[in-house]
Protein backbone atom coordinates (compact mmCIF):
# COMPACT_ATOMS: atom_id res chain seq x y z
CA UNK A 1 0.00 0.00 0.00
CA UNK A 2 0.66 3.25 -0.64
CA UNK A 3 -0.49 6.10 1.26
CA UNK A 4 0.63 9.70 -1.98
CA UNK A 5 -0.30 13.39 -1.88
CA UNK A 6 -0.10 15.85 -4.82
CA UNK A 7 1.49 13.01 -6.64
CA UNK A 8 4.71 12.15 -4.45
CA UNK A 9 4.30 9.44 -2.05
CA UNK A 10 4.32 9.79 1.91
CA UNK A 11 4.57 6.22 2.66
CA UNK A 12 5.17 3.25 0.60
CA UNK A 13 5.32 0.11 1.87
CA UNK A 14 5.89 -3.78 0.06
CA UNK A 15 5.48 -7.24 1.90
CA UNK A 16 7.70 -9.39 -0.50
CA UNK A 17 10.96 -6.95 -0.32
CA UNK A 18 12.03 -8.12 -4.11
CA UNK A 19 10.86 -5.96 -7.55
CA UNK A 20 10.18 -3.37 -4.77
CA UNK A 21 11.18 -0.78 -7.43
CA UNK A 22 8.46 -2.17 -9.89
CA UNK A 23 6.17 -1.73 -7.31
CA UNK A 24 6.72 2.01 -6.42
CA UNK A 25 6.54 2.43 -10.82
CA UNK A 26 3.18 0.85 -10.93
CA UNK A 27 2.00 3.32 -7.72
CA UNK A 28 3.53 5.69 -9.91
CA UNK A 29 1.09 4.66 -13.09
CA UNK A 30 -1.73 3.90 -11.41
CA UNK A 31 -1.73 7.73 -10.00
CA UNK A 32 -2.75 9.05 -13.22
CA UNK A 33 -6.02 6.37 -13.74
CA UNK A 34 -6.96 7.89 -10.16
CA UNK A 35 -6.63 11.15 -11.25
CA UNK A 36 -8.77 10.64 -14.60
CA UNK A 37 -11.29 8.45 -12.61
CA UNK A 38 -11.53 11.72 -9.91
CA UNK A 39 -11.91 14.03 -12.71
CA UNK A 40 -14.66 11.82 -14.49
CA UNK A 41 -16.58 11.57 -11.04
CA UNK A 42 -17.00 15.53 -11.33
CA UNK A 43 -20.28 16.26 -8.99
CA UNK A 44 -21.49 12.70 -8.04
CA UNK A 45 -19.11 12.37 -5.34
CA UNK A 46 -19.92 9.85 -2.41
CA UNK A 47 -19.11 10.06 0.92
CA UNK A 48 -16.63 7.21 0.99
CA UNK A 49 -14.77 7.66 -2.56
CA UNK A 50 -13.62 3.99 -3.88
CA UNK A 51 -11.92 3.37 -7.51
CA UNK A 52 -11.65 0.26 -7.99
CA UNK A 53 -8.86 -0.34 -10.90
CA UNK A 54 -8.99 -3.37 -11.98
CA UNK A 55 -5.91 -4.95 -13.57
CA UNK A 56 -3.46 -2.68 -15.26
CA UNK A 57 -0.94 -5.62 -16.72
CA UNK A 58 -2.62 -8.80 -17.78
CA UNK A 59 1.07 -10.57 -17.60
CA UNK A 60 2.03 -9.60 -14.46
CA UNK A 61 -1.41 -10.40 -12.92
CA UNK A 62 -2.33 -8.42 -10.10
CA UNK A 63 -4.64 -6.29 -9.11
CA UNK A 64 -4.43 -2.10 -8.06
CA UNK A 65 -7.16 -0.71 -5.64
CA UNK A 66 -7.71 3.21 -5.72
CA UNK A 67 -8.90 5.08 -2.77
CA UNK A 68 -9.31 9.15 -2.53
CA UNK A 69 -10.34 11.00 0.62
CA UNK A 70 -11.88 14.45 -0.03
CA UNK A 71 -8.89 16.06 0.85
CA UNK A 72 -7.45 14.39 -2.38
CA UNK A 73 -5.05 12.08 -0.44
CA UNK A 74 -5.19 9.09 -2.84
CA UNK A 75 -4.17 5.15 -1.20
CA UNK A 76 -2.77 2.80 -3.44
CA UNK A 77 -2.91 -1.04 -2.78
CA UNK A 78 -1.45 -3.24 -5.10
CA UNK A 79 -2.48 -7.07 -4.39
CA UNK A 80 -1.85 -10.54 -5.77
CA UNK A 81 -4.33 -11.90 -8.00
CA UNK A 82 -3.50 -15.04 -7.06
CA UNK A 83 -5.06 -14.52 -3.83
CA UNK A 84 -8.31 -14.99 -4.84
CA UNK A 85 -9.74 -14.65 -1.66
CA UNK A 86 -9.60 -11.09 -1.61
CA UNK A 87 -12.88 -9.60 -1.73
CA UNK A 88 -14.28 -6.55 -2.42
CA UNK A 89 -15.62 -6.02 1.40
CA UNK A 90 -11.87 -6.90 2.40
CA UNK A 91 -10.63 -4.28 0.27
CA UNK A 92 -12.96 -1.45 1.52
CA UNK A 93 -12.23 -2.10 5.06
CA UNK A 94 -8.43 -2.28 4.72
CA UNK A 95 -9.01 1.25 3.36
CA UNK A 96 -11.21 2.33 5.90
CA UNK A 97 -8.61 0.90 8.61
CA UNK A 98 -5.62 2.99 6.09
CA UNK A 99 -7.95 5.82 6.52
CA UNK A 100 -8.62 6.20 10.10
CA UNK A 101 -5.21 5.58 11.17
CA UNK A 102 -4.29 8.45 8.36
CA UNK A 103 -6.52 10.80 10.67
CA UNK A 104 -5.03 9.87 13.61
CA UNK A 105 -1.68 11.12 12.22
CA UNK A 106 -2.87 14.40 11.07
CA UNK A 107 -4.25 14.73 14.39
CA UNK A 108 -0.62 14.53 15.61
CA UNK A 109 0.52 18.80 16.27
CA UNK A 110 4.00 17.49 15.25
CA UNK A 111 3.33 16.30 11.91
CA UNK A 112 3.33 18.78 8.97
CA UNK A 113 0.92 18.20 6.21
CA UNK A 114 2.88 16.63 3.33
CA UNK A 115 5.83 15.15 5.16
CA UNK A 116 6.78 11.85 4.91
CA UNK A 117 5.08 9.80 7.99
CA UNK A 118 7.26 8.11 10.05
CA UNK A 119 4.86 6.90 12.91
CA UNK A 120 5.09 4.21 14.53
CA UNK A 121 1.16 3.04 14.99
CA UNK A 122 0.80 3.94 11.34
CA UNK A 123 3.32 1.41 10.82
CA UNK A 124 2.65 -1.41 13.31
CA UNK A 125 -0.91 -1.38 11.77
CA UNK A 126 0.11 -1.29 8.09
CA UNK A 127 2.29 -4.43 8.63
CA UNK A 128 -0.50 -6.20 10.60
CA UNK A 129 -2.70 -5.50 7.94
CA UNK A 130 -0.70 -6.94 5.29
CA UNK A 131 0.42 -10.08 6.99
CA UNK A 132 -3.48 -10.58 7.13
CA UNK A 133 -3.16 -10.81 3.51
CA UNK A 134 -0.75 -12.39 2.26
CA UNK B 1 -48.97 49.91 57.51
CA UNK B 2 -50.36 51.03 54.51
CA UNK B 3 -53.38 47.70 54.56
CA UNK B 4 -53.62 47.84 57.77
CA UNK B 5 -54.18 51.63 57.29
CA UNK B 6 -56.52 51.28 54.55
CA UNK B 7 -58.40 48.24 56.35
CA UNK B 8 -58.89 50.56 59.30
CA UNK B 9 -59.93 53.51 57.21
CA UNK B 10 -61.84 51.35 54.78
CA UNK B 11 -64.45 49.97 58.42
CA UNK B 12 -64.49 53.90 58.83
CA UNK B 13 -65.85 54.79 55.69
CA UNK B 14 -67.99 51.75 55.84
CA UNK B 15 -68.98 52.55 59.74
CA UNK B 16 -69.33 56.25 59.20
CA UNK B 17 -71.75 57.13 55.95
CA UNK B 18 -73.29 55.55 53.24
CA UNK B 19 -72.87 58.65 51.01
CA UNK B 20 -72.26 57.39 47.21
CA UNK B 21 -68.91 60.17 47.16
CA UNK B 22 -67.92 57.84 50.28
CA UNK B 23 -68.62 54.77 48.19
CA UNK B 24 -66.98 55.84 45.38
CA UNK B 25 -64.28 56.39 47.93
CA UNK B 26 -64.19 53.31 49.52
CA UNK B 27 -64.39 51.52 45.73
CA UNK B 28 -60.95 53.90 44.98
CA UNK B 29 -59.56 52.65 48.28
CA UNK B 30 -60.29 48.22 48.07
CA UNK B 31 -59.43 49.05 44.25
CA UNK B 32 -55.45 50.27 44.95
CA UNK B 33 -55.46 47.53 47.91
CA UNK B 34 -56.46 44.64 45.25
CA UNK B 35 -53.91 46.24 42.92
CA UNK B 36 -51.37 46.53 45.81
CA UNK B 37 -51.84 43.05 46.85
CA UNK B 38 -51.40 41.59 43.39
CA UNK B 39 -48.22 43.65 43.05
CA UNK B 40 -47.08 41.86 46.09
CA UNK B 41 -47.72 38.70 45.28
CA UNK B 42 -46.01 38.92 41.93
CA UNK B 43 -42.73 40.65 43.70
CA UNK B 44 -42.97 37.84 45.95
CA UNK B 45 -43.36 35.00 43.22
CA UNK B 46 -40.35 36.80 41.12
CA UNK B 47 -38.29 36.62 44.05
CA UNK B 48 -39.24 33.49 44.59
CA UNK B 49 -38.20 32.36 41.00
CA UNK B 50 -34.91 34.27 41.24
CA UNK B 51 -34.30 31.96 44.20
CA UNK B 52 -35.26 28.98 42.17
CA UNK B 53 -33.18 29.96 39.25
CA UNK B 54 -29.61 30.80 41.29
CA UNK B 55 -30.33 27.40 43.36
CA UNK B 56 -30.91 25.34 39.99
CA UNK B 57 -28.35 27.25 38.16
CA UNK B 58 -25.53 26.86 41.47
CA UNK B 59 -26.78 22.66 41.79
CA UNK B 60 -25.84 22.33 38.31
CA UNK B 61 -22.59 23.75 38.54
CA UNK B 62 -21.57 22.34 41.45
CA UNK B 63 -22.40 18.81 39.88
CA UNK B 64 -19.33 17.43 38.62
CA UNK B 65 -19.79 17.64 34.62
CA UNK B 66 -16.60 15.36 33.61
CA UNK B 67 -19.31 12.26 34.12
CA UNK B 68 -20.99 12.71 30.78
CA UNK B 69 -20.49 14.90 27.61
CA UNK B 70 -23.52 17.81 27.14
CA UNK B 71 -24.43 19.43 24.50
CA UNK B 72 -23.15 23.24 25.35
CA UNK B 73 -19.34 22.10 26.27
CA UNK B 74 -17.13 22.23 23.05
CA UNK B 75 -15.81 19.04 22.09
CA UNK B 76 -12.71 17.56 23.56
CA UNK B 77 -10.80 17.01 20.26
CA UNK B 78 -11.15 20.93 19.79
CA UNK B 79 -9.51 21.05 23.06
CA UNK B 80 -6.89 18.74 22.23
CA UNK B 81 -6.02 19.58 18.93
CA UNK B 82 -5.82 23.67 20.17
CA UNK B 83 -2.95 22.38 23.13
CA UNK B 84 -1.33 20.50 20.54
CA UNK B 85 -1.10 23.54 18.18
CA UNK B 86 0.09 25.68 20.71
CA UNK B 87 3.07 23.77 21.74
CA UNK B 88 3.93 22.70 17.94
CA UNK B 89 4.27 26.51 17.27
CA UNK B 90 6.08 27.37 20.42
CA UNK B 91 8.38 24.78 19.44
CA UNK B 92 8.74 26.29 15.76
CA UNK B 93 8.95 30.19 18.07
CA UNK B 94 11.89 28.65 20.68
CA UNK B 95 14.47 26.72 19.83
CA UNK B 96 15.64 25.30 23.11
CA UNK B 97 13.26 22.62 24.83
CA UNK B 98 13.54 24.65 28.21
CA UNK B 99 12.37 27.62 27.25
CA UNK B 100 9.81 25.56 25.76
CA UNK B 101 8.67 24.46 29.19
CA UNK B 102 9.07 27.76 30.51
CA UNK B 103 6.88 29.36 28.57
CA UNK B 104 4.21 26.89 29.01
CA UNK B 105 4.57 26.98 32.54
CA UNK B 106 3.94 30.63 32.99
CA UNK B 107 1.01 29.83 30.58
CA UNK B 108 -0.25 27.49 32.36
CA UNK B 109 0.99 29.84 35.97
CA UNK B 110 -1.48 32.36 34.83
CA UNK B 111 -4.08 30.19 34.22
CA UNK B 112 -4.18 28.43 37.25
CA UNK B 113 -4.19 31.80 39.57
CA UNK B 114 -7.75 31.89 37.77
CA UNK B 115 -8.78 29.17 37.53
CA UNK B 116 -9.23 28.61 41.09
CA UNK B 117 -12.08 30.68 41.78
CA UNK B 118 -14.25 28.52 39.23
CA UNK B 119 -13.31 25.48 41.01
CA UNK B 120 -13.74 26.88 44.42
CA UNK B 121 -16.82 28.12 43.31
CA UNK B 122 -18.37 25.07 40.99
CA UNK B 123 -17.05 22.56 43.66
CA UNK B 124 -17.83 24.29 47.30
CA UNK B 125 -15.12 22.32 49.01
CA UNK B 126 -14.55 22.44 52.70
CA UNK B 127 -10.91 23.93 53.65
CA UNK B 128 -8.23 21.42 53.53
CA UNK B 129 -6.82 20.59 57.11
CA UNK B 130 -3.11 18.81 55.73
CA UNK B 131 -0.98 18.58 52.12
CA UNK B 132 -2.68 15.30 51.70
CA UNK B 133 -5.90 16.29 51.68
CA UNK B 134 -5.09 18.84 49.58
CA UNK B 135 -3.58 16.57 46.91
CA UNK B 136 -5.95 14.66 46.93
CA UNK B 137 -8.46 17.14 46.71
CA UNK B 138 -6.93 18.08 43.31
CA UNK B 139 -6.27 15.06 41.80
CA UNK B 140 -9.71 13.69 42.74
CA UNK B 141 -12.13 16.74 42.38
CA UNK B 142 -10.02 19.14 40.18
CA UNK B 143 -8.74 16.82 37.86
CA UNK B 144 -12.37 14.89 37.20
CA UNK B 145 -13.96 18.31 36.74
CA UNK B 146 -11.60 19.70 33.99
CA UNK B 147 -10.27 16.82 32.39
CA UNK B 148 -12.35 14.51 33.17
CA UNK B 149 -9.38 11.90 34.26
CA UNK B 150 -8.66 10.95 38.43
CA UNK B 151 -5.25 10.78 38.98
CA UNK B 152 -3.98 8.32 42.04
CA UNK B 153 -2.19 10.14 44.64
CA UNK B 154 0.97 8.58 46.40
CA UNK B 155 3.08 10.58 49.33
CA UNK B 156 6.34 10.66 47.78
CA UNK B 157 8.37 11.66 51.72
CA UNK B 158 8.02 10.87 55.17
CA UNK B 159 7.30 14.52 55.74
CA UNK B 160 4.45 15.12 54.22
CA UNK B 161 5.52 17.84 51.97
CA UNK B 162 6.24 15.80 48.19
CA UNK B 163 3.20 14.02 46.68
CA UNK B 164 2.57 12.45 43.17
CA UNK B 165 -0.09 12.54 41.02
CA UNK B 166 0.19 9.33 38.82
CA UNK B 167 -1.97 9.63 35.74
CA UNK B 168 -2.21 6.60 33.29
CA UNK B 169 -4.66 8.70 30.93
CA UNK B 170 -3.72 11.83 29.97
CA UNK B 171 -6.01 13.60 27.54
CA UNK B 172 -4.12 16.06 26.32
CA UNK B 173 -1.63 14.16 24.64
CA UNK B 174 -4.08 11.51 22.77
CA UNK B 175 -3.44 12.44 18.99
CA UNK B 176 0.50 12.43 20.06
CA UNK B 177 2.34 9.27 19.38
CA UNK B 178 6.04 10.19 20.46
CA UNK B 179 8.09 13.51 21.06
CA UNK B 180 9.93 14.43 17.64
CA UNK B 181 13.20 12.93 17.84
CA UNK B 182 15.23 16.98 18.22
CA UNK B 183 12.56 17.75 21.24
CA UNK B 184 13.54 14.68 23.47
CA UNK B 185 13.82 16.83 26.77
CA UNK B 186 10.12 18.79 25.73
CA UNK B 187 7.45 18.71 28.22
CA UNK B 188 4.61 18.41 26.58
CA UNK B 189 2.00 18.74 29.05
CA UNK B 190 3.87 21.65 31.37
CA UNK B 191 0.82 24.04 31.25
CA UNK B 192 -1.01 21.34 33.86
CA UNK B 193 2.16 21.87 36.03
CA UNK B 194 1.71 25.92 35.78
CA UNK B 195 -2.13 25.67 36.01
CA UNK B 196 -1.46 23.62 39.51
CA UNK B 197 1.66 25.55 41.22
CA UNK B 198 -1.02 28.64 40.22
CA UNK B 199 -3.78 27.40 41.80
CA UNK B 200 -2.10 26.82 45.07
CA UNK B 201 -0.38 30.10 45.26
CA UNK B 202 -3.68 31.85 45.17
CA UNK B 203 -5.11 30.19 47.92
CA UNK B 204 -1.68 30.61 50.02
CA UNK B 205 0.18 27.38 49.24
CA UNK B 206 3.60 27.61 48.04
CA UNK B 207 4.25 24.63 45.77
CA UNK B 208 6.69 23.23 43.22
CA UNK B 209 4.97 20.87 39.99
CA UNK B 210 6.54 19.39 37.47
CA UNK B 211 7.03 16.07 35.99
CA UNK B 212 8.58 12.87 37.24
CA UNK B 213 7.39 10.57 34.64
CA UNK B 214 6.40 10.76 31.07
CA UNK B 215 4.30 8.66 28.68
CA UNK B 216 5.80 10.17 25.73
CA UNK B 217 9.18 9.99 27.01
CA UNK B 218 8.79 6.94 27.27
CA UNK B 219 8.26 5.79 30.86
CA UNK B 220 5.28 3.46 32.23
CA UNK B 221 3.04 6.70 33.24
CA UNK B 222 2.90 9.95 33.62
CA UNK B 223 3.80 11.27 37.05
CA UNK B 224 3.00 14.49 38.39
CA UNK B 225 5.05 15.76 41.17
CA UNK B 226 3.83 18.25 43.79
CA UNK B 227 5.99 19.43 46.26
CA UNK B 228 4.68 21.75 49.23
CA UNK B 229 7.44 24.21 50.32
CA UNK B 230 6.70 25.64 53.74
CA UNK B 231 6.02 23.31 56.92
CA UNK B 232 2.41 22.09 57.70
CA UNK B 233 2.57 23.84 60.59
CA UNK B 234 3.34 27.46 58.89
CA UNK B 235 0.04 26.98 56.99
CA UNK B 236 -1.57 30.38 56.56
CA UNK B 237 -5.38 30.42 57.01
CA UNK B 238 -6.97 28.80 53.51
CA UNK B 239 -10.02 30.47 51.78
CA UNK B 240 -12.87 29.17 53.05
CA UNK B 241 -16.02 28.17 50.71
Amino acid sequence: PAVCAGNYPLYIRSVPTENELKFHYTVHTSLDVVDEKISAMGKALVDQRELYLGLLYPTEDYKVYGYVTNSKVKFVMVVDSSNTALRDNEIRSMFRKLHNSYTDIMCNPFYNPGDRIHSRAFDTMVNSMMMQVC
Amino acid sequence: MQRIGGASAALQTAANTSHAKDRGAERRKEKRKRIERRLWCLRKKRYKLTIKYIRSYTSSMSRSPGRKQENHKISRELFVLTYGALVAQLCKEYEKDEDVNACLDRMGYSIGIRLIDDFLARSAVKKCRSYSETADMIAQVAFKMYLGVTPSVSCNSVTGNEFSLILDKNPLVDFVEELPAERASLCYCNLLCGVIRGALEMVHLAAEVSFLQDRLKGDAVTEIGITFLRKPEDRRHRRNK
